[in-house]
Order: structure tokens, then sequence, then C-alpha cells
């Protein structure tokens, strides 16, 4: 104990860390630097510092622009042209110019690259340099979303760098030497500790705020936590539990911020019991979701109405009623698709079978381990049976999900900021893991994303939402807040999601 | 001396063959897969890319062949979640690994032993009592919540120490500034085998002090101090010496929580996280570079105490 | 005198742990995994007697409950260690030979492999379960037992009465029985109280990285793991899963060393 204290005077405290100029901010595995391979959380967010997409969103979370400073898109809707924003410099010092942006748009689209982003951009047929600022988009059919995805994860790579090779192959590059054209460039990468980002001097748009970034490798959130109190991170984004152990603390304050999600519960509408529409609206209906969204969310989140949430405030219907709870027409419901109760309150059905169910959460988050037990519950005191089975998120959507064999999961999408739910909800899609099929939804979907008039789209995705209040694809339970935990240091966030927000690092500030 | 260290050797070589197809075998029956392929988002020709990039759609015989043949020249393949050779992965981490290992294996002896030695020459005294007390809780508690709880006096209410991490990122990595960072850590992961240390060389000292030897030194005269520190020590550590080898795994490969709870970028936590993310190529690395430096620890060990022991023969 | 107060302390202790465990969950009636938002976090009351946790279940219930799941996993944990371990030190110490030698070095082999590390990629690929949990810690800590067991075996094989029994055609398998296995008892009970302790830790351990007792099922590791997070907010939620686990190790530890005491007069 002497020996710890001892050692901590001669160090003089850890004033010195707070007094620079760097924002400090979790990451929790080392990342990978190329937006186009890496699809965790850590690389994710250093990605969207290092390399800024021809466009990012802005705080309503449209498309602003960014590399490319204006675009037109053609009558038919299949060839999109940006005019790039000139004297813009990698961080090597070379130009950015329209090669870089097609050779990532090739990359992208590339079978053999290792790109992660291929189905985002399944559309796209090919990318035109028509000047050297000046490039065109082609795409097969009209798509709206591409606007959004290109502002989302589509950072841009230097072709002068990563010319003629696998993405993958390109080891410094990916691991220690990055180059893109951000606010920021990497100064120094130290494998299992952090990245430390440092002012780019010759950045297009506003000198930095900051002089560093450094992103810390933190994997567990309770340190993340203490970490943020000892005021050796600036900003976490947590759990609502974690929120009693930075409520209240000195030199932090908490925000909240809608995200683009929805958190569900999907029924396997391939198995008979959750086929039909009616079951499913009444399981909807027997769940209490005011109750989880402030038992569970600690009043973090959104009481949903389809799966289209609030911070697309453009699309999102606001004016449409929320799910109600209502237990006895559940039972109602229920009672006319042939699920009556025994003696015991339990529903079975004409040959006696009961209504059970299991439903499978990932294990380690208590958010969604919680509101499993509250569906659980709830879905009790109507006679209906779920067991819960927690797994390996990985077995989860391996061994159970996409092959489908499972009941039910509670699960959630986090999307790009677009209301495009084609690959979700549409008939046979890859990701329609609950095997959703409904002929009108599916032709409101398609027409959705190849509109690109935003009012037309935005009466489309009202339709969906009406299709959804009778035949819902998913129980809805909530839409999420992110819960910012922000050393009062910190300035100047754009009020978005963390992810969006790093896309406007330049603005972050640090001191008094 | 030199069949010895070659039978040594060839039976270290077995024992990695054997761990390298037992963990290979666990990992592949096990259910999952790589986490790089549990993104619900993929799509099915994505996922049927990396599988065929990876080699996982190959049998797990050819798999197992595969990788082995690579391993014994010494490429142990790229992580998959890394995407850059495991091998560098784990030269990245090797440093602060054997640095917070070798800081608590240093605090271990400096506390361990001569509290052992002084708890045996005043045996009942108070800081016999004491130390043994302190001992016992330092066995009893579980090391996440003690880091935790450290962490929240000294760095969160104290603001005397840093709360995790090896270094102040981004900026001055000075001498003083690790040494900060290192302290809780190494304390915490120090603390049971601490213990083990004080309890064994206590024991050990009771017992050299009662014999015959010390009796006839203590007769003619010899001072306490001189006793216990000149003749008794040197006897103890013979015996002390095998309780810290056992020390060495728990060390190296056993720190995963305490790097976790202090954010420290060893070994420990890498072999936990491709664990839990399934990363067979980062795996296999892990588990064989530990082994191997297990197998390598514990000839030296033999080496080490064949030299202070002479009585010590190998059979 | 006092060495002997504190044993007895030390066995009322245990008794009073082991009789919270068994008889515990069936004097006090709340369900240990029933959550009930409305009441989440809240203090003592008449209905929970020392408050509820994040998600409003009963935590003395969950303490009751968790007290067995742990006691039962230290212990079963244990046996299987020790039976595995005696069982091989036997063999190695009554066969000799190649067969020693080959169980010996594989011990070896074993002890010098970190147990944590393995323990979690067999629990991680395997998933975590109590049964898998058991055969992780089994297999990792059965080393110690059979090196003691062969030891002491190796001595009394040469035992007059020993050589004595097996001049007169007993079988092999009844002098093991009979005049070999009486006599390692008490060694068999000291690896005994190392082995419960170390189970407990071990699963507390385990439950840090989420591969403990699995939620909603209690145990003191996977409780004490889940009030990290409240550790500022509801502090008593940490403090009594740790008091616990804490008193337990302590105490079977206190036991284990008056045990061996009593063996090697010695080492006082």
């Amino acid at each position: 104990m002497w020996l710890l204290l001892g050692v901590a005077a001669c160090g003089g405290g850890s004033e010195s860390t707070r007094s620079d100029d760097a924002v400090r901010l979790p990451i929790i595995n080392d990342p990978i630097f190329n937006p186009l391979l890496a699809p965790d959380l850590g690389s994710v967010m250093v990605n969207k510092v290092l390399f800024p997409g021809l466009v990012r969103p802005d705080e309503s979370l449209r498309p602003t622009p960014d590399l490319a400073l204006s675009w037109e898109v053609s009558p038919d809707g299949l060839a999109y042209t940006f005019a790039l924003r000139p004297n813009v410099r990698w961080h090597d010092g070379a130009p950015f110019t329209a090669r870089d942006v097609k050779f990532t748009l090739d990359q992208i689209t590339s079978a053999t690259s290792g790109s992660r982003l291929r189905s985002d951009f399944a559309a796209v047929v090919g990318t035109d340099i028509i000047d050297s600022l000046t490039v065109r988009i082609r795409l097969e059919a009209p798509f709206a979303p591409l606007l959004t995805l290109l502002g989302y994860n589509a950072g841009m790579l230097p072709e002068h760098l990563l010319r003629g090779g696998k993405l993958t192959g390109f080891t410094a590059f990916n691991r220690s030497a990055p180059v893109g054209t951000g606010p920021f460039k990497v100064e120094k990468t130290t494998p299992g500790s952090s990245v430390t980002l440092v002012r780019n001097d010759t950045y297009y748009g506003t000198k930095p705020g900051t002089g560093r970034m450094v992103f810390k490798v933190v994997p567990d959130i309770n340190a993340q936590v203490a970490q943020l109190r000892a005021g050796e991170l600036d900003l976490i984004t947590i759990e609502p539990a974690n929120l009693g152990s930075v409520q209240g603390a000195d030199g932090v304050r908490v925000l909240e911020v809608p995200v683009v999600q929805h958190w569900y519960v999907g029924f396997n509408a391939a198995q008979p019991m959750f086929a039909s529409a009616a079951v499913r609206r009444a399981l909807g209906y027997a769940v209490n979701r005011e109750a989880i969204v402030k038992g569970v969310l600690k009043g973090y989140g959104d009481l949903p109405g389809g799966t289209i949430p609030v911070a697309l405030r453009d699309f999102h219907d606001a004016t449409a009623p929320r799910v109600p709870f209502a237990p006895d027409s559940a039972k109602a419901l229920l009672a006319a698709a042939g699920w009556v109760a025994g003696a015991d309150g339990a529903l079975h059905d004409a040959t006696g079978a009961p209504f059970t169910f299991e439903l499978l959460v990932d294990k380690g988050n208590p958010t969604r381990e919680q509101s499993a037990l509250a569906v659980q519950q709830d879905l009790a005191r109507i006679g209906v049976t779920a067991t819960i089975r927690t797994m390996e998120f990985a077995a989860l959507v391996r061994d159970r999900l996409l092959p489908g064999k499972y009941n039910a999961t509670l699960i959630w999408w986090t999307t790009p900021p677009d209301p495009d739910q084609f690959s979700f909800y549409h008939t046979a899609q890859d990701n329609n893991n609950v095997r959703y099929s409904n002929r009108i939804a599916d032709s409101l979907l398609s027409l959705g994303r190849a509109t690109t008039d935003s009012a037309r789209r935005r009466e489309i995705y009202r339709a969906f939402q009406a299709v959804e209040r009778d035949d819902p694809p998913v129980l809805v339970l909530f839409y999420p807040r992110e819960i910012q935990a922000v050393g009062t240091r910190l300035r100047n966030m754009p009020k978005l999601g963390i992810r969006d927000a790093l896309r406007h690092s330049e603005q972050f500030r640090v001191g008094k | 001396m030199l069949a010895f260290l070659l039978r040594r050797l060839g039976h270290g070589v077995l024992v990695l063959l054997l761990a390298s197809t037992v963990t290979f075998a666990i990992m592949l029956a096990a259910p999952g897969g790589p986490s790089v392929l549990a993104d619900p988002k993929l799509s099915t020709i994505e996922r049927a890319e990396i599988e065929t990039r990876l080699g996982l759609d190959q049998p797990p015989v050819v798999q197992y062949t595969r990788w082995l043949g690579h391993a014994v020249r010494g490429d142990f393949g790229a992580s998959f979640l890394y995407q850059t050779p495991s091998l560098d992965s784990i030269a990245s981490r090797l440093p602060q690994t054997l640095l917070l290992a070798g800081a608590a294996l240093v605090i271990t002896l400096v506390v361990g032993i001569p509290l052992g030695m002084l708890a045996a020459a005043r045996r009942g005294g108070t800081l016999d009592r004491l130390v043994a007390a302190a001992s016992g809780v330092a066995l009893a508690v579980p090391v996440f919540w003690s880091g935790l709880m450290l962490v929240f006096v000294f760095a969160v209410w104290l603001r005397l120490l840093p709360a995790g991490g090896a270094m102040t990122e981004g900026g001055d990595a000075t001498l003083a500034d690790r040494l900060r960072h290192l302290l809780l850590p190494a304390v915490v992961l120090a603390s049971a085998g601490c213990a083990e240390v004080f309890r064994y060389t206590r024991s050990a000292a009771l017992t050299t002090l009662a014999l015959p030897f010390m009796q006839v030194a203590r007769a003619r005269g010899l001072s306490a101090p001189r006793l216990l520190w000149r003749h008794a020590l040197r006897h103890v550590l013979t015996s002390v010496i095998t309780v810290i080898g056992l020390q060495l795994p728990r060390l190296v490969g056993g720190a995963a929580i305490t790097e976790t709870v202090f954010s420290w970028p060893g070994m420990g936590r890498l072999g936990v996280e491709a664990a839990l993310g399934r990363d067979y190529p980062l795996v296999m690395a892990v588990t064989l570079v530990v082994s191997a430096g297990v197998v390598v620890a514990s000839i030296l060990a033999d080496v080490v105490q064949m030299m202070i022991d002479p009585r010590v023969r190998v059979a | 005198m006092r060495r002997r107060i504190g044993v007895t302390i030390a066995l009322v202790t245990l008794t009073f742990v082991i009789a919270m465990a068994v008889v515990g969950p069936e004097l006090y009636h709340a369900s240990p995994v029933t959550m009930d938002l409305a009441t989440a976090g809240t203090g003592p009351s008449a209905t929970h007697v020392l408050g509820t946790d994040e998600s409003g279940r009963d935590v003395l219930a969950r303490l009751l409950a968790g007290a067995r799941v742990s006691l039962t996993v230290g212990l079963l944990a244990m046996l299987l260690a020790v039976t595995l371990g005696t069982l091989v030190g036997t063999v190695a110490g009554v066969t000799g030979g190649w067969v020693d030698a080959l169980l010996m070095r594989f011990a070896d082999t074993a002890l010098s492999v970190p147990a944590l590390f393995v323990v979690i990629l067999v629990l991680t690929f395997l998933g975590p379960s109590v049964g898998t949990l058991l055969l992780a810690i089994a297999a990792t800590s059965w080393m110690g037992t059979a090196r003691v067991v062969r030891g002491e075996l190796l001595v009394l094989r040469e035992q007059p009465y020993v050589e004595a029994a097996r001049a007169l055609g007993v079988p092999q398998a009844m002098i093991v029985w009979r005049h070999l296995l009486p006599h390692i008892v008490p060694t068999i009970l000291v690896a005994a109280t190392v082995g419960v302790p170390s189970a407990i830790l071990t699963e507390s351990a385990l439950s840090f990285l989420g591969l403990g007792v699995q939620p909603p099922a209690a145990s003191w590791g996977n409780m004490l793991s889940g009030a990290q997070t409240y550790l500022t907010s509801q502090p008593l939620l940490a403090l009594y899963p740790g008091v616990l686990i804490l008193v337990t190790v302590l105490v079977v530890n206190v036991l284990g060393e008056a045990l061996r005491r009593s063996r090697a007069p010695v080492s006082r």
C-alpha cells in the first residue's frame, strides 16, 4: 500500500493527461484501417475519421457534401454525376482525384477484393471518370439509398497506394500506416493499446479543433466507465445498466441521441405457429413496451410504430398510432386463430398442443437479456410459454438464425440512415431471417428503393408502415437511443450517434 | 546434461503437437464458427466467398494438415480478425506480457520471500499473524473484483494512478509514466502468487530452522539475523524455486483477467479475444506460443535447480 | 489454543454456509430468477429482505440459490479432480515402470500449461454450462493430487505389511483397496480442501469473462461479476457475493491448513 502511494506521488497525479488537447475515445479491439474490409465497431469508428466519403450525414441524417461538392441524378435515376472537391490531398500529399473514386467503387463491387460492402452497392454497374474532378456512378436500376450509403461506410481509398493487389494483402496500410483524406492522420499505433491520430494540417475543411485524437483499446465496459470518470476517456457509449455509475459523477454528463436501430422479437414465419399475421399481431399486443422502455432502458428509448425508427425523421410515421398494449385483444385474436385457454390459463390449439416456443437471445448483453425476460413474463400472462435460451451471438446467427432453425429470437438491426428495408423484409431476400412475406410489402419495398423523389418516397414508406400494422414482420420492441457519457472537457459534438458524429471529427473541441 | 536437454526438447515437441491437434479439433467441433462470418447482414454469396478465402470450406483434416504444413515452416497464417500474420499480433503483445509478468514476479519474490522468512523467525508474532491473515485474503478474493476496486480507489477517487493502459496514450511515455501504469496491474497479478510464496517460504523456513545444523549453528552463538539470512535463506530458496516455477504459467497465460480489467495489451487478453472471436489461426498461434514458452521455462527451471542444488540429478 | 479457536470458528462458519445452501432456499421462498422491473434496485423490505437487484430479482433468494450452485460447482469439480488425480496417482504409483513415467510426464505437461487459458478455450468452444465448467476445471486441477498420491504409494508399497500381503498372494487390487488407499485418505482430504476454493474462484473468474454459470441462474461468481456495473450506484450488490466468496474460500483454506498441520508436525 505504501509502495502504491509512493510511486503514485512521484508520478505527480494524472493531471498531465488532462491538460493536453487530445480527444480520447474507447474502442474494443485493434482496428483495421480500411473501411471496405472491417465490419467491427472499432474499425468503423476510426475509419470514419481517416477516410471521408463523397458525402456525410448532417444532424438530420441527410447526405451533405464532403469529398463531393455537388451531384446530379439523371432523370431515369440510373446515373449519379459527382463534382469532386478540388485541391484535396491524401495524407501523403498526393492529390485526390476521380481515379480514386473509381478505384474505391470498383473495389467495393469486386467479388475478389474482400470487400464487405458489396451487397450494399449491388446496384452499381460501373464508375466512369469524366475528368479528373468529375465522376459518374452508373446503376442497373434506380437505387435511392445510394447517397446515404456513400456517406455511411464507403470511405474513399487511395488508388496510388492500393492499386494492383488484394486489399487484404496491404498489411502495412491496413494495420499501421493508412493514408486517407480525413481531418486526422495516423501518428502511431500500439497494438492492443491505442491508435493515436494527429491533426492533418492540409485538411480541406475547417481546421480540426483538437491536436490529436486517441482511440484507446478498452474492451471492458466497467473499465471504460472507470477511465471516463478518471478523466482518461472523453466519451463512452453505455448501456442503460451503466447509467447508475455515471449519473451524478463529477465531470460527466449524459447525452442521448436517437439511432437508426430497431430492436425486435423476430418470429420464424416459416413455422406454422407464426405464419398467421393475426398471431404475430396478437403477440405484439401482449407485450408491455412502455414498461420495458421505462424499466430496462430507463427511458432511453422510443415506443415503436413499425420497423422504421424515429431517427429517420423524414420517413418514420410519427402520426401513426404506437403498437398498443392490449392483452385482451391479444387473447381474442389468438382465440380467433384457434388458440384457446385451458383450465390452467395456458393456450392450446385444437389438438391440445400448447403454445410454447423457444426465444433465443445472445448472451452477455443485459439490455437484451432483461428485455427477453420481460417479453417472456408478458406472454406468460396471456398463456403463451416462451423458453429463453441464451447463446453466443456467433452461434445464434450461424447455427440457428441463418439456417432458419429457430422459433423466435430477440435481436436488432442497425441500418444506414435510409428507410430501405428491402433486404430484411422483402420475400426471400438474404437477410430476411424471419421469412416474412407479404406481397403488398414486397412491392412497396421494391418501389421505395427505386424512387428518388423524396416526397413520393415518404408516401411509399408510410404505406409500408400501414401494412406493418396489420401484418407485422417482427414484434418491434423499441427504438433505442444511444446513451453517451461525456466528460465535461469535450465540447462541440454534433448531436449524432458516435459513428456519424465521427464523420464531423474536425468540429470536436477539448478544454475548459 | 546434453542428453537430458535433448530428451526434454523432444518431449516438448510432442506436447506441442498434441496440444495443437486437440485445440484444432475442439475448435472445429464447436458451434458457431468464426465471428467474422456471424454478421447477419452478410449475403449468402459474401459468406461463401469469405469461407473460400479462409479455407473453411475444406474438410477438417485437410484444414489441419494444411495448417500444420505451414506451421512447421513458421507460418501460422493470418488472423481472421486482424487480417495480419498471427505471429505479428503475438510479437506486438509479447513485450507487454513479459513486462507485466516480470514485474509481478519481482513483487512476488521481493515481498513474498522476506515476509515468509521474517514470519518464520518470529513465529506467532504480530507480523506473522498479520501477513498470514493478509495472504489468506489475497488467496480468497477474485482478482477482477480487487482489480476494479483498486481502480476506483486509486484512479477515480484519489486520482493518484491511471485507471488503465500501459502508458498515457498520445502523451509522453516516460519511464515514470510507464511505472505508474504498471503498478496496479502488477500488484493485482502478483497478489495470489505472493501469498503462496509467502506461505511456502514460511513453512520451508520453519522446517529449516528446526534442522540439526541450524540448532548447532545457534548453539555456537551465531546471531539470529545472520542465521536467518545467511544460512537458512539459501536452504529455503532451493525448495521455493519449484513453487516459483509453478507460478510462471499463471503469470504468462493466466493474466487475461487482470489484463482485461486494466486494459493491458498482453497475450492473455489476445488469447481470450481470439477464442471468443473464433479466430482459428490466432487461437492456434497463441496456444502454441504460450505452451512453447512454458515448456522452455520449465526446462530452464530444472536447469537452474540443478545448478543451485547439486543433489538434484536427472534420472 | 488460539489455533483451536480459529478452527472452531471456521467449522461453524462453514456449517453455516453449507446450511445456507441446503436449507436456505427451502426457508426463504422468493424466486431467485423472477424479475420485476417495477421494483428493480430497491433496498431491503418485508418482501425482499436484502432488496432487489437491477432486474428486480430478490437478492437474498439469489444469494441462497447461488450458494447452492457455487458450492456444488466447488464440490463436484473437486470430487472429479480428486478422483481423477487419485486414479492416475494410484495407477502410476502401484504399476510403476513406463506407465508411471508416462502418466507423470502427462501430469507435468498439464501442470505447465496455463490452466485459466485452457479452461477459457474449452468453454468458449464447447459452450459454457455447469457440465463443461466442471469438466474444464477438473481437467486442469487433478495433477497435484496425482503427484502426492503417487509419492505416498511409492513409500507405502515398500512397507513390510504390504510385502507380506503380496507374499501371501493377496490380489493386487485387494492390496490397493484394503491396505494402500486407506492410508492416503488424509492426503486426499488435504487435496480436496485445496480444490473446493480454487474451483469457486475459477468459476467467478470465468463469470467475469461471461463463461461461468449462465444467467438467469445465480452463482456467487456471476452475481459478483454482474455487480461490477453497479459498483458505485449499488455497492451492496457486489459486497454480498464478494464477502460470501471471500469467507467460504478463507474458511476452507483455514481448515485445509489445520488438516495439513495435523499431519506434518514440523511446519507449524
